[in-house]
């Protein structure tokens, strides 16, 4: 379907033998639960304990997947880019293709633990370079179909109906497309959203509780049911809430967003509550103007965001990071050729990366080779679909058709097999 | 009011009915009497216009009688029958006094408003109603008329019913809404540059940073949310929405703030007068065009998009159409261009054109001349007129103003009244209120993330001033209605919000309906450029009993005294006895305020509409 550069095929090689060791260690680690469970509330709904964790975190606004990943063995990547490369020898983790921005160091022990896999030239099949649109289309994952379900929601649903938390949006309060459709999710601010609002200790808790069953005993509907349940997720949610805001292991999160909604993130997997699926975005990765270099620039800036909020979730997770794992998206990917404000118009291709649990780390994805010419795209050699396909069927146990209809998925190799 | 028929009725009996929707459509009776004979210079988009009568879809089709106006004689054009001049649109009718030569005496509306000083003749005879102008309190139908069509009733709403003399009379009113004085919505003239600015200025700040495209959108919602609540043509406001999520332009598509503004009070100037030419106004307009890609078009490569959606979502619906329907669509709107993402001018251009014949349903043009737009108006005119087209649209309003599973009955009422009035949409908004089952559905709606911020503003009599500064609560206030899951008009994709129950009644939604009313009723956040209430402006009597604070309140923000489940639940979340004295030191005064606020407001008598 697509030509392929013989470096590539070495580097796939190389990283599926490489990482052989990563998938013997984890044998064991579906079996690691935390005791938090007792704690739960029993309700219609009632979540039940998730052995394994899905988080995807979305790059908002198109990140430029050819400065995180940089291919610097394929010589346009420099022609194209002249004053807004990462040079060759300040990469990290360099292969004969491929090498890290050096933004992303805090995930370097991550990354030499074969923890991480970055899949390159993944995208829509075909372009689509509206933000919006876009985000749409990558997230209900379903083309051709007229239902708004994302493809969070048929996961989640897979199984039936079950507790709004066991899918979580943290962050926001507009659901995501990914999020949408007849399951019920839940979207918060943070932890403390999750919340009865006014509720300070245990007792203006309960007096509300009270008021709150009181003021819509007599109601019936769709929101005297919303209430209802919003009541249970409150008190399933309760051990989250409670639990300590103190990162663990040392771990410290910079003080942005995404910082924020992956603490948040950890203390509700610590308290296992039954989260299965928690989302997250950061954004925004827009950058028509000012890409910069490796030591200054808009991208250096949300890279290091980036990589310093992911770092810290995954060492406060600590030994829990054996049920967690974490997928990078973006709607699409940026143009290969710089712009006159040294930034980089809407593209196509991108990178992905997928890192923590069942994850045999490495550069993975077959390169198409970039042109030189001024709309020039990175070419999407690989469905963004069958990355996410292989993450949700090894990890999560969900079928193809389930989650992604209609796929024809291409096996990667970048998920340890169940 | 009176008794019903029974929901199985002929279409004769559903037009004799009772007494309320006679009043209702007396009116409308009346200026079909004047039709015949009133003179067609006058506000021809008005409902019953004469020629509008007189002709039909097919006369449509081929109308190209020249038409000039005599009040402003540079204006000259070809749409005798559907002339789109602002002097003629309702909203800014001319002070001419009407020169209806109608021998009808008194009751027979004027389309022209007398000055707003002078009692209008609607608020005479049977259509004030003495007990109503009496009471202190709404009754349970002004409640419920004020509930759906209103972002929420307030004292001020009440006392402007009475004013008009019934509920019946107020809804009337409203529907002339250049007869309702707004001094409240005048004043947030210019709060805002780009709402009123051209897409030249508004691409120009957007280039220079200085209010770039994102936030002139995000200001534009705001703009949305704050006339739907300081705005007093509620009627106007909540039918211009209507339109706004039925011909949606999603504010964040690529491109679109250069026009979005322009295209929604283009569609609020449409928004109560016909939808034939609500339709051409919104498919030809350039915000439209720029969403749906008939402004890059072209007759080598119709794009099929706004085509498409023009007939599965805009009018007939799916399953209606062939994909062949969809190729002579896309090919009829070929030509209205936007230079996008350079000058954004707007034109039409004939060499983009796609000539030859078309055939869409029911609809046949040569389409012979590369100027298209009378193809184009024509073939949206069909579309407007079209049975599928009235039903959609009857089904739409009866799942936004009465119940989530319309009966059939309803739906045919009102689909009848549109295609009988000739898409004019008063008439129907009259045969919907007074249909019975619009008065059996009180409390059935659930409120929208939007709505319920819009109706807890009203409900707190909170007041919105100028924003100086970046936390202003004319700004943040955009910043509320997301984080309840929905800001006006972001809705992604081109079919609109959804409005039935369902869709906003999750535990998500619910907590966070929750934390606003809290945060609102606390008059925590925003605290920048608004006036609160202060808690003891609550109170009418101090040392009063709590229970009787409790039922007053009800009355200030739910319109109706307390049921007792509401008296229990406010002393369970305040911790206070009914029969407690209310002291201006009483806690409840103070630091307890908020709960007790917030508990009426999480209530489903004002989560509900």
């Amino acid at each position: 379907m697509t030509e392929e550069l013989p470096c590539c095929e070495d580097y796939l090689r190389t990283s599926r033998r490489g990482f052989l060791r990563g998938s013997l260690a984890l044998g064991g680690a579906a079996a690691l639960t935390v005791a938090h469970g007792s704690t739960l509330v029993q309700t219609a709904y009632a979540a039940t304990p998730a052995e394994r964790v899905l988080v995807v975190l979305s790059m908002r606004g198109a990140a430029d997947g050819l400065s995180l990943v940089v291919p610097h063995a394929d010589p346009v990547y420099y022609q194209a880019r002249p004053s807004i490369n990462v040079p060759s020898d300040r990469l990290l983790a360099k292969d004969g293709m491929f090498g890290l921005h050096p933004s992303l160091a805090p995930l370097l022990p991550l990354w030499t633990g074969g923890k991480i896999a970055a899949i390159h030239a993944t995208g829509l099949p075909v372009a689509n370079r509206s933000h919006f649109a876009a985000m749409e289309e990558v997230e209900d994952a379903d083309p051709g179909s007229p239902e708004r379900v994302g493809w969070l929601n048929r996961l989640v649903g897979r199984d039936g109906p079950g507790s709004p938390i066991e899918a979580i949006q943290m962050g926001g309060g507009v659901p995501n497309a990914a999020m949408v459709g007849p399951q019920p999710v839940l979207v918060t601010p943070g932890v403390d959203g999750v919340s009865l609002a006014g509720a300070s200790d245990a007792a203006s808790e309960a007096a509300r509780r009270a008021a709150l069953l009181t003021t819509w005993s007599e109601a019936r509907g769709e929101l005297a049911t919303g209430v209802d349940t919003a009541l249970d997720v409150v008190a399933d949610f309760a051990p989250v809430r409670a639990s300590s805001t103190t990162p663990a292991n040392g771990a410290v999160y910079p003080n942005n967003d995404l910082g924020k909604a992956l603490h948040g993130c950890a203390r509700t997997i610590r308290a296992d509550v039954g989260a299965e699926i928690i989302t997250v975005d950061h954004g925004s990765w827009d950058h028509h103007t000012w890409i910069g270099g490796p030591d200054s620039g808009n991208l250096k800036n949300m890279a290091d965001a980036f990589a310093g909020a992911v770092g810290a979730f995954f060492a406060d997770l600590g030994p829990l990071a054996d049920k967690v794992t974490l997928v990078t998206i973006s709607e699409f990917g940026r143009r290969v050729v710089e712009n006159a404000n040294q930034g980089l118009d809407h593209g196509h291709g991108n990178v992905m990366f997928a890192m923590g649990a069942g994850v045999r780390g490495g550069y993975y994805g077959t390169w198409p080779g970039l042109a030189n010419t001024s709309d020039a795209d990175l070419r999407v050699t690989t469905d963004y679909r069958s990355v996410l396909n292989e993450v949700v069927t090894r990890r999560l146990n969900a079928s193809t058709a389930q989650v992604f209809p209609g796929l024809a998925p291409q096996d990667l190799g970048f998920i340890t097999s169940l | 009011m009176s008794q019903r028929l029974a929901p199985a009725q002929t279409v004769e009996a559903a037009t004799a009915l009772d007494a309320s929707r006679e009043l209702f459509s007396r009116r409308g009776l009346s200026r079909t009497a004047a039709a015949g004979i009133a003179a067609v210079g006058t506000a021809p988009l008005f409902v019953g216009d004469p020629a509008e009568a007189a002709w039909s879809p097919g006369h449509a089709k081929v109308c190209r009688h020249k038409h000039r106006c005599e009040k402003h004689p540079a204006h000259t054009c070809r749409h005798k029958h559907r002339c789109k001049h602002r002097h003629h649109k309702k909203r800014v009718t001319t002070q001419t006094p009407a020169p209806t030569p109608a021998p009808i005496p008194a009751p027979t509306p004027v389309p022209t408003p007398v000055p707003a000083t002078e009692p209008p003749p609607t608020t005479t005879g049977p259509l004030t109603d003495p007990d109503f102008v009496a009471s202190a309190l709404p009754s349970a139908w002004s409640l419920h008329l004020g509930n759906r069509f209103s972002y929420g009733v307030t004292p001020g709403l009440h006392q402007a019913m009475r004013e008009a003399g019934s509920p019946e009379a107020w809804f009337e009113r409203q529907l002339d809404p250049a007869s309702v004085p707004d001094a409240a919505t005048d004043a947030m003239q210019g709060w805002w540059v780009s709402i009123d600015a051209d897409h030249t200025t508004i691409v120009q700040r957007d280039r220079d940073r200085i209010e770039g495209g994102w936030s002139a959108m995000a200001n534009y919602a705001r703009w949305c949310l704050l006339r739907r609540i300081s705005s007093d043509r509620q009627v106007l406001e909540v039918m211009t929405e209507f339109w706004e999520n039925h011909l949606h332009v999603p504010v964040h598509d690529d491109g679109v703030f250069t026009y979005r503004a322009a295209y929604g009070k283009l569609l609020g100037s449409h928004a109560l007068g016909r939808f034939d030419q609500m339709l051409v106004a919104a498919i030809t307009h350039p915000a439209m065009g720029i969403s749906l890609d008939n402004a890059s078009s072209t007759k080598r490569a119709p794009n099929e998009n706004l085509g498409r959606e023009l007939l599965e979502l805009h009018t007939v619906g799916r399953g209606n159409f062939t994909e062949d329907d969809v190729k002579s669509s896309a090919r009829i709107l070929t030509g209205y261009r936007v230079d996008t993402w350079r000058t954004w001018n707007a034109a039409y251009d004939p060499t983009s054109h796609w000539t030859g014949p078309v055939q869409v349903m029911g609809f046949t043009h040569a389409n012979a001349s590369p100027d298209g737009r009378g193809v184009a108006e024509a073939y949206l005119t069909y579309l407007a007129h079209h049975p599928q087209t009235a039903a959609r649209i009857a089904r739409k309003l009866a799942v936004r103003f009465v119940s989530d599973q319309p009966s059939e009955q309803l739906v045919a009422d009102l689909a009848q009244a549109y295609l009988t009035s000739g898409t004019a949409i008063d008439p129907v908004l009259r045969v919907l209120v007074a249909h019975p089952e619009f008065r059996s559905a009180a409390g059935l709606k659930v409120r929208t993330p939007t709505d319920d911020v819009a109706a807890t503003y009203r409900a707190l009599g909170a007041q919105v001033l100028r924003p100086t500064v970046s936390s202003s609560a004319a700004n943040a206030i955009l910043y509320q209605a997301d984080a309840i899951g929905q800001s006006p008009f972001s809705w992604t994709r081109p079919d609109g919000q959804p409005q039935d129950n369902r869709s906003w009644s999750s535990a998500t939604r619910v907590l966070a309906s929750f934390h606003f009313h809290y945060q609102a009723a606390g008059r925590w956040w925003p605290r920048q450029d608004v006036v609160y209430r202060a808690p003891i402006d609550w109170v009418p009597t101090p040392g009063m009993r709590f229970d009787a604070l409790v039922n007053h309140l009800c009355t200030q923000l739910l319109g109706k005294p307390a049921p007792a489940r509401l008296v229990q639940a406010a002393c369970q979340a305040t911790q206070t006895t009914a029969d407690a004295a209310i002291t201006p030191t009483h806690a409840i005064v103070g630091w307890k305020m908020p709960m007790l606020l917030t508990t009426l407001l999480d209530s489903p008598d004002h989560l509900h509409r």
